[in-house]
């Protein structure tokens, strides 16, 4: 656990969780449907793609609107959780998901630009 | 090099045979006196065996005139000629292009001995006995066929021929409307309608009547066409906008430009014996013709002018309705085209064409008689006479639709409309700190004014207020008279008591740069987040605050409007920035403005 923390997490949308898989991301979306055991729920990016999320522990709270998770993708495409934090939407500007979305490409198609890995290694 | 005469080519032309190209010199060239209209120039023509005199020249030609380039015994190549017969069987030639080869100098003098071609009349006439009778129009002249151009063909109004109404595609030849004149009345068109209007009575001292108008097109021009009374009856049902038609045996006449934008000299009237038939083969017609001005040109044309203009629409807004003078409610939208120059205008539309219009697709828009008027510089209204298209499909439109996808889209363009619109962007000159300097700005001899995303790093503490003249719309700093008054030069009063005002000197900076600013009282408090008499309290009496002011207004981040001007002062010149408002940055619109920019360098 400790090992993805310190790793970057780079952020991706639905359509990048493939490419990512084993590692540690960071991915933003708005919840769609929340198991009723509370320990997984899907959300869908700012392109409308979803994705299924698994925590370790079941949901305490009420979760709706934007969230940001940040875990491990599974081979099978889940995100396994180890934090979460929501964007709530009724505190400060409200969460341009596809807005989002358009950077998200940006920052991946010019990764020369954005060295993230740079920064969280050095 | 001699370049000869095409030997036959008179006696070709006058026996109504086409002749490809002829090299023909010109003998004499006569102004033909016209009553109202452009002028008309008769030629005389030599083919170095025979001289032919009944030569037009069509006025799109008379700049060849007007520039002296047709001096007598110049040789020239006739690209395009028209051999028309008048009613009396004698033959004209139109000149509808040509080029000079050789000036009267080069040419050296008349080539060959040439004779006037006599053309023999009887055959002629024996045809003319067979179609139909008519009547001799009472300004026909005999021909002089003498050298020396001494007659006048005077111009001939359409007589009424009793003629059967032969289907025109077997015996006359269609003619492009930009040749039409009244010098020629047997001549059939194929064109377009392109607008009809209502019919419309009028009543007057004498006597009353009705009349509508169509507008028609091919691909050589347009030309109104105007039916009066009876042939109102006759042809309103059969002319439909949009079909085409055959028409011949109409009277030509000098355009009245105020009741026509059309491109045409003439414009034309239905009588009793003109002929309108529908025609089938329509391809080649085009839709519409328009002369279409680029936008950037906008700028140079007169208001109130009626212009064709075609455009991709960048934008829309909604539709809205307003009440005019008159009291009567409209719908009004207007949007936002560009063309290829890469400038933007703003063109009103009106009633059912702005509720029906959807922007939503950035379609191409071209509109043909829109008015050009000087609200916000240069925008486009249409008229009620206005005809609006979307999607084309004319070759203009599909130009720009390509031009738009590959490059049009990403282009910041300058409106030629200033739309007061505060928060939109849509004129904002957005630049950053570093260009200040990489682009000399203020250097020029007016004030520059742009726009930046800047974090301030440091406000100045010291001399941050001054004390001003209590009055109303004085600002000016008052001297302390030290005895309990304070005293303004400018209002010439003394006063005991003053207002605070902030002259803050700041510090802002971004990823390129960083720069002095001047703000003032408005902008200061705006930084600050506090009113200048507050600060001038705090000042005075709790400093640990007043720090705390300027240290909270440290790092962050607006959207500032500036001025920037070289100034000179006691010989020493600097470039002074001035902050004339400051907003908070709308972070959607900063990023949905950096994706652009983004987009563009990625191409």
């Amino acid at each position: 656990m400790a090992s993805l923390l310190d790793a970057s997490k780079p952020r991706i949308n639905g359509s990048m969780l493939s490419q990512h898989i084993g590692r540690g991301v960071c991915f933003v979306g708005r919840v769609e449907k929340v198991h009723p055991t509370g320990k997984t729920f899907s959300v869908s990016d700012g392109e409308g793609k979803s994705a299924t999320v698994e925590l370790n522990e079941p949901l305490e709270e009420e979760l709706s609107g934007i969230v940001e998770v940040i875990g491990m993708v599974s081979s099978k495409g889940v995100i396994t959780s180890t934090t979460y934090n929501i964007l709530r939407e009724d505190k400060g500007i409200p969460f341009d998901l596809e807005l989002y979305n358009e950077a998200l490409k940006v920052i991946h198609d010019f990764p020369q630009y954005y060295p993230f890995e740079v920064a969280a290694s050095g | 090099m001699n370049v000869p005469l095409t030997k036959g080519a008179v006696e070709a032309l006058c026996k109504g045979l086409d002749v490809d190209k002829p090299v023909l010199q010109l003998l004499n060239i006569r102004q033909i006196s016209n009553a109202s209209g452009p002028p008309r120039f008769r030629l005389m023509m030599s083919d170095g065996q025979h001289s032919l005199t009944s030569c037009l020249l069509a006025t799109q030609l008379n700049y060849l005139s007007d520039e002296n380039l047709l001096v007598p015994n110049c040789v020239c190549l006739l690209k395009k000629t028209i051999n028309n017969t008048l009613a009396d069987g004698r033959r004209v030639v139109v000149v509808m292009e040509m080029d000079i080869l050789k000036s009267a100098e080069e040419a050296g003098g008349k080539i060959g001995n040439p004779t006037p071609y006599n053309t023999d009349v009887s055959p002629v006439l024996a045809r003319m006995g067979d179609r139909a009778t008519y009547v001799n129009s009472p300004s026909l002249k005999p021909v002089n066929r003498h050298k020396g151009l001494t007659v006048k063909v005077s111009p001939m109004k359409a007589s009424p021929m009793k003629a059967n109404s032969a289907s025109p595609g077997s015996s006359a030849k269609v003619i492009p409307i930009a040749s039409l004149n009244p010098y020629q009345s047997k001549w059939t068109i194929r064109a377009r309608v392109t607008n009809k209007s209502s019919i419309r009575t009028w009543s007057n001292s004498k006597g009353e009547g009705k009349l509508f108008s169509f507008e028609i097109v091919d691909e050589s021009g347009e030309i109104r066409i105007t039916a009066f009374n009876k042939e109102v009856d006759k042809f309103f049902s059969l002319v439909e906008q949009g079909k085409v038609y055959y028409i011949s045996k109409a009277t030509l006449k000098p355009a009245n430009k105020q009741y026509t934008t059309l491109k045409n000299d003439y414009e034309m009237t239905l009588h009793a014996h003109s002929s309108i038939v529908p025609c089938d083969d329509n391809q080649s017609i085009p839709t519409v013709h328009c002369d279409f001005v680029p936008i950037a040109e906008l700028e140079n044309r007169d208001k109130d002018a009626i212009i064709d203009v075609i455009g991709i629409c960048k934008s829309a807004e909604d539709v809205s309705r307003i009440t005019t003078k008159n009291s009567r409610e409209v719908s009004k939208r207007a949007l936002s085209i560009i063309d290829q120059t890469g400038k933007v205008v703003t063109v009103t539309l009106w009633g059912e064409e702005a509720e029906n219009f959807d922007g939503s697709t950035q379609p191409v828009v071209a509109i043909k008689g829109a008015r050009l008027s000087d609200f916000g510089g240069r925008s486009l209204s249409a008229l009620f006479s206005s005809t609006v298209m979307v999607n084309p499909d004319i070759p203009q439109a599909f130009r720009l639709r390509a031009w738009y996808d590959r490059e049009g889209f990403a282009i910041n363009s300058q409106s030629l409309t200033e739309t007061r619109s505060a928060g939109t962007g849509l004129n904002v000159n957005w630049k950053t700190l570093s260009d200040i300097k990489n682009e000399d700005m203020g250097h020029g001899e007016k004030a520059q004014y742009f726009s930046c995303v800047a974090t301030v790093l440091f406000i100045r503490k010291e001399n941050c207020l001054y004390q001003a003249c209590p009055s109303a719309d004085c600002n000016k700093k008052v001297i302390d008279q030290q005895n309990g008054l304070y005293r303004c030069e400018k209002c010439n009063r003394e006063f005991p008591n003053f207002k605070y005002r902030l002259l803050l000197s700041a510090n802002l900076a971004d990823f390129g740069d960083n720069q002095w600013v001047t703000c003032f009282q408005e902008t200061a408090e705006a930084l600050l987040g506090h009113s200048a008499e507050t600060l001038g309290h705090l000042r005075d009496t709790d400093e640990a605050a007043f720090d705390e002011i300027f240290q909270k207004a440290n790092f962050t981040t607006h959207i500032f409007k500036n001025r920037v001007k070289l100034e000179t002062y006691n010989d020493e010149s600097r470039v002074k920035v001035t902050v004339m408002e400051v907003q908070p940055v709308d972070h959607r619109e900063y990023s949905r403005r950096l994706l652009q920019n983004i987009y563009k360098l990625a191409r």
